[in-house]
């Protein structure tokens, strides 16, 4: 009976994490077009409900009655599988994400994660890896040379930057003798790691730019001179798929940021909810990527490039090395 | 010395991001500032000047009649031949036109027909709405343009309107006192 119960309450988190993650970008589009807007005096979508906040909602259904089109040359299983490679693992990450310790409902503890693995970092950085698969199968299957510049572009990209990401992190674990975020986050009651950690986080962020494929570092999909990269030849509800999953990992670099560098659920000052405190410091990180986006034009590729290997990487190994001179 | 210490500071301020921040300050400030839209057609509408040359409208004199003498003088002078009268001779002798077409699919608003009526009958007045989904419907004949309105005194302002799906934008109030919309241009 116990197992019953507990495999129910897990099956409910997922089910829970899964619509969340699913319906998230509706609003997160809305708000990026506002803040758009707003930066350029215009005023974003206005006319779809009230301020325009049920636009995400048509352009949904605009999306989904969308004819989907595969190109004729295509090699059509990659094209079809390529979307579902490229949202899954954003997904499947979040298993492993911790929201907070715990809340109570009618009495009865209910933790607010699914998994409290104690190489979640690990998995985290394992699984995100694996987005780039989607990415290149759907380059390479529309047989278009856009699609194909752009899938190469985001690969070499994203495996350049994954590294120094990986390596920004060690600093991290040093600090809390863990690789279990929740024990990060633990570690962090007293003081944030940005204190100890600014090498880290920077690069930590810059990386995680380039991760989300977020401008500056949005290469792959670089509208002015490819189209739009990997999914040029992509319409409908297969379109969605990969931009669903762009803002997941957007979420996902954001919510990442929070527990590792910014004390996840821990609050300072005023005394409020450790979940809203959470939500907060999300909403922030995802208002800084969406401010970026409409500030800094596009790094060149070969920028990017020596920026991943020569800037990033050197520091973040320095960081580990100025990390264990500290230890000692 | 000055130079070296110029380059340092340069350099110290690459390293501390200083451009990419006064950058991020600068789009801060703008998403603060007043959006220049004008929500056209739902809330707002401009009310062009009274210079502005737009759809044409003929003018009556005192008595209700149309002024226009049928000398056919803006039909000669428009450059794309796009006016048609025909004249014809009322029972106290005086001369009018029978049919005064205008095909403003053609027209291209230069102001020529109002500057070369001897009358004074003819004008370009601020109405800019007259879209249509047929060429044809753009033909407008001599009773269409008495009923169009005339030139408004004033203009050069935003005034509160609505849509209407069944005709043209309702404007809710004619005198611009609305807002002056190059109030929220910002020039740095």
């Amino acid at each position: 009976m116990e197992l019953i119960v507990a495999l129910g309450l897990i099956v409910f988190k997922v089910a829970l994490l899964i619509a969340m993650l699913l319906l998230l970008p509706l609003p997160l589009t809305w708000v990026e077009r506002k803040i758009a807007g707003h930066m350029q005096q215009r005023m974003g979508p206005m006319r779809v409900g009230w301020h325009g906040l049920l636009q995400p909602v048509a352009d949904g259904i605009k999306l989904l009655t969308k004819e989907d089109h595969i190109p004729a040359e295509a090699d059509r299983f990659l094209f079809k599988l390529a979307p579902i490679l490229a949202l899954a693992p954003p997904f499947v990450v979040f298993v492993a994400i911790p929201f907070g310790e715990s809340i109570s409902v009618l009495g009865n503890e209910i933790s607010l994660y699914v998994s409290d693995m104690n190489v979640a970092l690990l998995f985290v950085f394992s699984v995100i890896g694996l987005e780039v698969y989607g990415v290149i199968f759907g380059g390479w299957a529309a047989n278009s040379k856009y699609a194909v510049l752009g899938s190469l572009r985001t690969c070499a990209q994203m495996i350049s930057y994954e590294i120094p990401m990986g390596f920004a992190v060690i600093g991290v674990v040093m600090l809390a003798q863990s690789m279990s975020l929740l024990d990060i986050v633990r570690a962090q009651a007293d003081v944030w790691n940005i204190v100890y950690q600014p090498i880290g986080f920077l690069v930590f962020f810059i990386a995680g730019l380039a991760e989300a494929q977020r401008i500056p570092f949005d290469l792959a999909e670089a509208e002015g001179d490819l189209g739009a990269g990997f999914h040029t030849e992509y319409s409908g509800i297969r379109f969605a798929f990969f931009m669903v999953s762009e803002y997941v990992i957007m979420l996902l670099v954001s919510v990442l940021a929070v527990i590792l560098f910014f004390g996840g659920w821990n609050g300072v000052l005023i005394p409020l909810p450790p979940l809203l405190w959470f939500a907060l410091k999300v909403a922030l990180f995802i208002y800084l990527f969406m401010w970026f986006r409409f500030t800094f034009p596009r790094y060149r590729y070969d920028q990017l490039m020596s920026i991943g290997w020569k800037v990033l990487l050197p520091l973040s190994m320095a960081n580990i090395i100025l990390t264990g001179i500290a230890f000692i | 010395m000055l130079r070296a210490r110029d380059r340092i500071g340069t350099w110290i301020g690459w390293a501390f991001f200083a451009d990419l921040a006064s950058a991020l300050a600068l789009t801060f400030g703008y998403m603060f500032s007043r959006s220049v839209t004008m929500q056209y057609p739902d809330k707002e509408k401009w009310l062009p000047y009274s210079r502005y040359r737009g759809h044409h409208f003929l003018k009556r004199d005192d008595e209700g009649e149309i002024k226009c003498v049928a000398c056919e003088l803006c039909a000669r002078i428009c450059p794309c031949d796009c006016i048609e009268v025909v004249p014809y001779e009322d029972e106290k002798g005086n001369r009018h036109p029978i049919k005064f077409e205008i095909d403003t699919a053609r027209c291209l608003f230069c102001g020529l027909c109002e500057d070369a009526c001897p009358a004074d009958a003819i004008a370009l007045g601020q109405q800019y709405e007259f879209s249509s989904f047929s060429s044809r419907d753009l033909v407008i004949g001599r009773d269409d343009l008495l009923a169009k309105p005339g030139k408004a005194p004033t203009g050069g302002g935003v005034v509160a309107a609505r849509l209407n799906t069944k005709k043209d934008v309702l404007v809710e109030t004619n005198e611009p006192q609305g807002y002056n919309w190059w109030r929220n241009i910002r020039r740095t």
